[in-house]
């Protein structure tokens, strides 16, 4: 049986602890984090794109979008950075459940996992940027967008804002969940000793 | 956690990945049907009007003065709009998509689609209360609570809500597979 089923007040416990220290890290380290996932979001609108001319910028909790094309007058949009990645926290407290989550396979394991999520966040604020360039730049996104890359851009946005956010800490995280979870457990011992029974 | 019962030949890895690709084209079927305009309107909006009223409810029982119109809960120096995202849907759709991912018995799942909406919902509530409470008393507080904390907070309530059912569930199927 797992950790939440058969010792539920420790395993909530360690879930909260590392809720709050995840959040305390989270907090401290969200602005260097920002600039790292700007610059790599960056290189990859650049390399997608023809001529190659965004340029992100991390500043005060947001994502500053600029073109070199864009009129120098014209106010840059800014997308707020901490709904992108937030989401670590969250990420921290599943790897919490363990019944050991301090042990360095299982450290190793979170950290693969940050990795994914990294990725993840990369990939949601391309797709963001990409979202403002199709609907939200009026004449500009008209006259480079059509109606089904519109729709394509803002639906995958939409979609990491409503449920890819918070499911994508939950999937990373499934396939790491511990092997002395996935059997030997004692309901399956006990059941065993019943069926032969 | 709850591992997926492996049917015969089919390793607990493979069912790992096998529940998440269910997961994942449920979580996409939902977002999809929730997207549709007229769900939206006729479903989703008249359902966050109705935890406004709730929220509202809950709130003046607790002794705060506020008017609910619609969607929109104010207080005397503090309004805010309920939207998706602050109804409790974003966790919804992952409980869902999960229970429905998740081999168990037709039953089990009803049982834990029953409770576990009645009680994500029942979280959000105090969600939704709380931030009116902190936009009114603690204004500068607001944006933080909203976006990071409880957001982080319901979710991870529903996914535990999901582990604890999906224990249990596992639990039965081995159990029923074992005595047959």
């Amino acid at each position: 049986m797992s950790a939440i089923a058969s010792r539920p007040a420790a395993t909530l416990a360690r879930a909260a602890a590392a809720f709050a220290l995840s959040l305390g890290f989270w907090v401290a380290f969200a602005r260097p984090y920002e600039n790292l996932l700007a610059l790599a979001a960056e290189r990859v609108l650049r390399a997608t794109e023809s001529p190659s001319v965004t340029r992100l910028e991390a500043r005060e909790g947001e994502i500053l979008v600029d073109r070199a094309d864009f009129p120098p007058a014209a106010p840059r949009p800014g997308l707020p950075a901490a709904d992108l990645h937030f989401n670590f926290v969250l990420l921290v407290a599943l790897f919490a459940l363990d019944r050991h989550p301090l042990r360095p396979e299982r450290v190793a394991a979170l950290l693969a996992a940050a990795v994914l999520l990294f990725l993840v966040h990369v990939a949601a604020l391309v797709v963001q940027v990409r979202s403002v360039y199709a609907a939200s730049l009026g004449e500009w996104s008209s006259a480079r967008y059509g109606s089904f890359w519109r729709q394509l851009w803002t639906g995958a946005f939409h979609f990491y804002q409503i449920a890819g956010r918070f499911a994508a800490p939950f999937a990373i995280w499934w396939p790491f969940r511990t092997a002395r979870d996935e059997d030997g457990s004692p309901v399956r011992a006990r059941t065993r000793r019943r069926a032969a029974g | 956690m709850a591992a997926p019962p492996a049917s015969p030949g089919t390793s607990p890895r493979r069912g790992s990945f096998a529940f998440l690709a269910r997961f994942a084209g449920f979580l996409v079927l939902f977002y999809l049907l929730v997207a549709l305009r007229p769900i939206n309107d006729h479903v989703i909006v008249p359902f966050t009007a109705g935890i406004a009223r709730a929220s509202g409810a809950l709130l003046r029982t607790l002794g705060e003065p506020v008017s609910v119109e619609g969607t929109e809960i104010r207080s005397s120096s503090f309004a805010v709009q309920i939207e998706n995202g602050c109804n409790g849907l974003e966790t919804i759709l992952l409980f869902v998509s999960a229970v429905l991912a998740f081999p168990a018995a037709a039953r089990w799942r009803a049982a834990g689609l029953l409770v576990g909406f009645a009680s994500i919902e029942a979280f959000n509530l105090l969600r939704v209360a709380s931030l009116v409470w902190v936009g009114g008393h603690r204004p500068a507080l607001f944006s933080s609570f909203h976006t990071i904390l409880w957001q982080s907070l319901v979710v991870l309530f529903g996914v535990l809500l999901f582990l604890f059912w999906a224990a249990r569930a596992g639990s039965r199927a081995r159990r029923a597979e074992a005595v047959r």
